[in-house]
């Protein structure tokens, strides 16, 4: 690769970006107008809040307006609060009473009826609704006189002390009042236990009926209007308690001698750290993404449809030149558009908390620590350049501009829930989690933004280690793309169900090709999943096991067979119906019993690593315990055993296959078969194990070892835990290999695991020694048979691939 | 100079199956000789075309130029051939100055020497009034200057002409042919596929006219003439396609 071609390819392309006035609105204009928009319209939006006057209908409040006596709710006009019931930010100007007579609100009843609650409410509702007014307090017949009353004999008996009165019960009187006022909505519960503490008082209980406010959650204003008041009658209540307790001779601090005081222990950087940690990355996330979507679309697909693809294919410059010069040039630009996005973002929230200080206290957010722009500098071009070979891949495939742009849906579909993973409050970085692309990078950038270097530093090699693994297998994917004919000069096809179908079966193959083969994955994944959600898991053992049967048979192999005989010529060939070598079988059952303790091994590895907390899982585990080992061996081991070869290293495998390389075949297979599993320990665990089957179903030609392997494998793994601490003590083999933890469960001793490892190898030499020519002689008739939809070059390339 | 044998491309096509394009193609061309592909649109000429300037890889079957194998020395090709079709268009965002000089420089020409040649370039196919046009700007007469000017940058041995007068006025499709014809002047191998017959009896030294991905006659003008004993060059193509119809059982298109 000639990076002076890059170089001129890079700068043609970047240049030809800037040239494009669409590109430079989505990465430079856009964000730059974006933020500044949204900090002036969600401010005004707030400032339309603030600043609307609320209009409240205050029944029957005429008399408490008129002859009020200090603390007083009304001011001295008896037209509005008293100013200095307000709290700061709520000027008095902001509420417009209107009084009016309690018979106006229910003109049917009489002064002395009195209304029932919902006759109240609805008429409420109604005056609310036909005058526009956003909340209604409504003060019972005599409020005013009861509270008169009651205030005066407080003060009559602190004139008149009668003998041994209980002055606590005073207190807490005077303070369940205050609390009562406070909340209109639980009224009656509070006057009675307001009445239940009074009786031993010798003070008259007082009948003061509480004033009511109707509002209505369903407006916004009314809400608003409902939160003024309630910060009013607050306020007034309060005084009203504090000179209750006066008049009654009590100190004032009576009713709350103390309070609950609270104190934030952390540092004021990384209190704000803690809401910048998770909206940065992901922020920087998102806009790399779109940043590299566009430009590749314009740079794949765009080029295509405007003809100089070919021109420029057609130049010296190689194809990974053509390649790599667009990937730096949509990395370029995703990189500037997460830049320019961030910049305009702090700058706009930088001026909109400098110029109003009480925004940053009421979200509790102050500026982001400086070393945060520094690790998402560091962060992000590795971000970009995923994204970018993702978006150059999936660009380079489309025809037009407009097809390129449907593809960013699906893309978006699959990235989006890996960043709002890290965003869920109880994701933490552990070594499970920095293995999931995309999330582990965010959560170790949440750590890093959050000064966490301890913890950052130590998931720093895992986190590495995907993003770029995954940065890799995007580039090779975008190249691979560029290689292809049949993506670069992919026409436009009609599409006709019955053709297709009617193709599919006249002019099938020998064996099925690779999008077949991820079809049937996908169509198993697809049943398992609409299964498990239908299907209530059974609480017997039987059912159980009736529905592990069931599934295997009816989910996981007959779609597959189903396949097979329509859509192949040959289903020998395809499921590799063939004996294998008396050797190579020996082998592969050897090998299965060597790789028993690093499978328990493995097992518990990924137990820890992934904690499961199913209480599904921990049911089926008690119910293996009362099912006979007989029953266990025939359902979790030779069924697996025999479906799940059927499906995945059959039909699957020999689909895969047609993709040229047999790693490739075998590392896709063993993701769909881990995909399947649909617990994510469990999927690994399949994973791991596929591509050791995949690896035996090749190399052997039969399908016969990877069916003796799966069967060895499981049987072990079900023999297990039926082994009791008692057994493992009363037999000497047993004793040396096995060990009981604490916890129940049983494991190998370790050196019996590091023997099984070296055991193993010796089991795969084995296998690899007796499967030489046998694999061979398979890659040979494999590359005939499919030589006629290929070139020599590509069929030489799939011989030389048998894996050694 | 460019040598094909037993040439075969196929592709999968889901509502045709399987799609032969071309169908043991076997020619040869020389330095100083214009060879004319004749054939009809679908004829295969485009696709043996692009084998040849490795954008697309054969079947089977062997194609060279100037001794370099076509999918072993894929990037040798490129530097021996200038390659000129309706499909290798011209960038919108670019002027034709820029791209000219782009190409050279992918053919890894230094900059002063660039710069002599383009001027050159650009003097002997009358470009200097579009030095700083975009192409987006350009009219199709332009364009295809343009693309000529960025085939021979690199001055190859080799020149592929694919349908490079379609869409051309009869003015500039002229201009096209006499730059053609002084280009063998010069010794190169020049290689022109056309459906034009005007052009290919005005132009080509020998022809091969093509039809369903093989070629059905090839030689010298004179030499088609005297087999087929028509003085027509139209009616012999058009002779030759009606009876190879007939003998597969199509046929005669109308």
């Amino acid at each position: 690769m000639s990076w002076q071609n890059v170089k001129l390819i890079f700068a043609r392309e970047v240049r030809d970006q800037l040239r494009d006035r669409r590109t430079l609105f989505m990465i430079a204009v856009l964000p730059m107008l974006l933020y500044p928009l949204l900090g002036i319209s969600s401010f005004q939006v707030s400032q339309f809040f603030q600043e609307h006057p609320t209009r409240v209908l205050v029944v029957g409040g005429e008399e408490l307006a008129a002859h009020d006596a200090p603390p007083r709710l009304f001011d001295a006009d008896g037209t509005n609060f008293d100013p200095a019931l307000f709290a700061n930010e709520d000027k008095p100007s902001l509420v417009k009473l209107t009084f009016v007579d309690a018979a106006d609100l229910l003109p049917a009843h009489g002064k002395d009826d009195s209304a029932s609650a919902k006759q109240l409410a609805d008429a409420a509702r109604a005056r609310m609704r036909e005058e526009k007014f956003d909340a209604v307090i409504y003060f019972p017949d005599g409020f005013s006189h009861e509270l008169t009353a009651f205030r005066a004999e407080l003060k009559s008996r602190v004139a008149n002390p009668p003998e041994d009165r209980p002055l606590q019960d005073k207190s807490a009187d005077g303070s369940s009042e205050n609390g009562s006022s406070v909340d209109g909505k639980s009224t009656d519960s509070k006057a009675a236990t307001g009445e239940e503490k009074s009786p031993q008082s010798d003070v008259k209980k007082p009948g003061i009926p509480n004033p009511i406010i109707y509002y209505n959650t369903a407006r916004e204003a009314s809400q608003v209007a409902r939160a003024r008041i309630e910060g009013v009658f607050y306020r007034w209540t309060t005084k009203v308690g504090e000179q209750n307790l006066i008049d009654s001779d009590v100190p004032k601090s009576a009713a709350h001698p103390f309070s609950l005081e609270s104190s934030d222990v952390a540092e004021a950087g990384r209190r704000d750290a803690v809401t910048w940690a998770k909206i940065l990355p992901f922020v920087l996330m998102i806009w790399a993404l779109t940043g590299a979507f566009y430009p590749a679309v314009d740079l794949c697909a765009g080029e295509k449809e405007r003809g100089t693809l070919e021109t420029l294919l057609c130049s010296p410059a190689q194809r990974s030149e053509i390649v790599v010069g667009k990937l730096l040039t949509v990395m370029t630009f995703s990189m500037a558009t997460a830049v320019l996005n961030l910049a305009s973002m702090g700058l706009t929230g930088a001026i909109l908390l400098s110029s109003m200080p009480q925004l940053g206290n009421m979200m509790q957010l102050g500026m982001p620590p400086v070393e945060a722009i520094f690790w998402l500098a560091l962060a992000l071009p590795p971000v970009s350049a995923l994204f970018g070979a993702l978006a150059v891949a999936l660009a380079a495939f489309a025809r037009s501009t407009k097809e390129g742009q449907y593809y960013l849906m699906p893309l978006i579909l699959v990235t989006m829930p890996l960043m709002i993973l890290p965003m869920q409050p109880s994701m933490e970085l552990t070594l499970g989690t920095s293995l999931i692309p995309v999330t582990g990078l965010m959560l170790l950038l949440r750590e890093l933004v959050m000064s966490n270097y301890a913890v950052a530093a130590t998931f720093v090699a895992p986190v590495a280690g995907v993003t770029l693994t995954g940065c890799f297998f995007a580039v090779r994917w975008a190249i691979d793309q560029f290689n292809s004919e049949s993506v670069l000069f992919r026409e436009s096809e009609r599409l006709d169900l019955g053709l297709w179908l009617r193709h599919l079966r006249a002019d099938r193959l020998a064996t099925p090709t690779a999008a077949m083969a991820i079809a049937c994955g996908l169509l198993i994944l697809l049943i398992r999943f609409f299964t498990t959600l239908v299907i209530t898991p059974p609480e017997t053992a039987v059912g159980l096991l009736v529905l592990q049967a069931v599934t295997l048979l009816a989910f996981v192999a007959a779609p597959a067979l189903m396949m097979t005989v329509v859509l192949t010529r040959s289903p020998r060939k395809t499921l590799m119906l063939r004996l294998p070598k008396g050797q190579a079988l020996a082998a592969c059952i050897a090998l299965a019993i060597a790789f028993h303790p690093l499978a328990i091994v493995l097992r518990d590895a990924l137990i820890w690593l992934y904690p499961v907390n199913s209480p599904m899982l921990a049911g089926m585990e008690a119910l293996f315990t009362e099912v006979p080992y007989v029953w266990l061996v025939l359902v979790f081991a030779v069924l697996p055993a025999l479906c799940e070869e059927v499906a995945f290293r059959g039909f699957i495998l020999s689909g895969l296959r047609d993709m040229g390389h047999p790693w490739r075949a075998i590392l896709v297979s063993s993701v769909l078969f881990g995909v399947v599993h649909l617990i994510v320990q469990q999927s690994i665990n399949a994973a791991i194990l596929g591509v050791l089957l995949g690896y035996v179903a090749i190399r052997s030609g039969s399908l016969l070892c990877p069916i003796a392997f799966h069967l060895v494998h499981n049987g072990l793994v079900f023999a297990l835990p039926k082994l009791t601490s008692d057994v493992i003590a009363g037999h000497r083999v047993f004793d040396v290999l096995l060990v009981p933890t604490t916890d129940g469960s049983i494991i190998y001793r370790t050196p019996v695991v590091i023997a099984a490892a070296l055991a193993s190898m010796a089991a795969l030499t084995w296998f690899r020694k007796s499967t030489r020519q046998t694999a061979r002689d398979a890659a040979d008739k494999f590359a005939v048979a499919e030589v006629v939809n290929e070139s020599p070059a590509a069929v030489v390339a799939r011989r030389e691939h048998v894996p050694t | 100079m460019i040598h094909v044998e037993h040439l075969t491309k196929t592709y999968a096509d889901l509502r045709r199956g399987k799609i032969v394009a071309l169908d043991g193609l076997s020619f040869d061309a020389w330095e100083g000789q214009i060879y004319g592909l004749l054939g009809p649109n679908g004829a295969g000429k485009t696709t043996a075309l692009r084998i040849l300037s490795t954008v697309l890889q054969p079947t089977s079957g062997l194609a060279s130029v100037n001794g370099f194998d076509v999918v072993r020395q894929s990037s040798e090709i490129r530097r021996q051939i200038g390659f000129v079709s309706a499909n290798t268009a011209v960038y919108d965002r670019m002027t034709a100055w820029e791209m000219v000089e782009y190409f050279g420089r992918l053919h890894g020409i230094e900059r002063d020497e660039l710069r002599e040649r383009m001027e050159r370039l650009f003097e002997r196919l009358q470009m200097n009034e579009i030095r700083d046009l975009l192409g987006a700007k350009m009219s199709t007469g332009m364009k295809q200057k343009v693309s000529i000017a960025r085939a021979l940058v690199h001055d190859p041995p080799v020149l592929i002409f694919d349908e490079a007068t379609s869409g051309l006025d009869v003015l500039v499709a002229r201009a096209l042919l006499s730059i053609v014809a002084q280009l063998r002047e010069q010794g190169k191998c020049i290689l022109f596929s056309t459906h034009i017959m005007r052009e290919a009896e005005r132009l080509c030294d020998r022809v091969a006219i093509m039809f369903h991905g093989q070629i059905l006659a090839e030689g010298t003008l004179g030499e088609l003439r005297n087999e087929h004993d028509e003085d027509d060059l139209e009616e012999l193509f058009f002779q030759l396609i009606s009876k190879h119809e007939q003998a597969a059982g199509i046929g005669v298109r109308g």
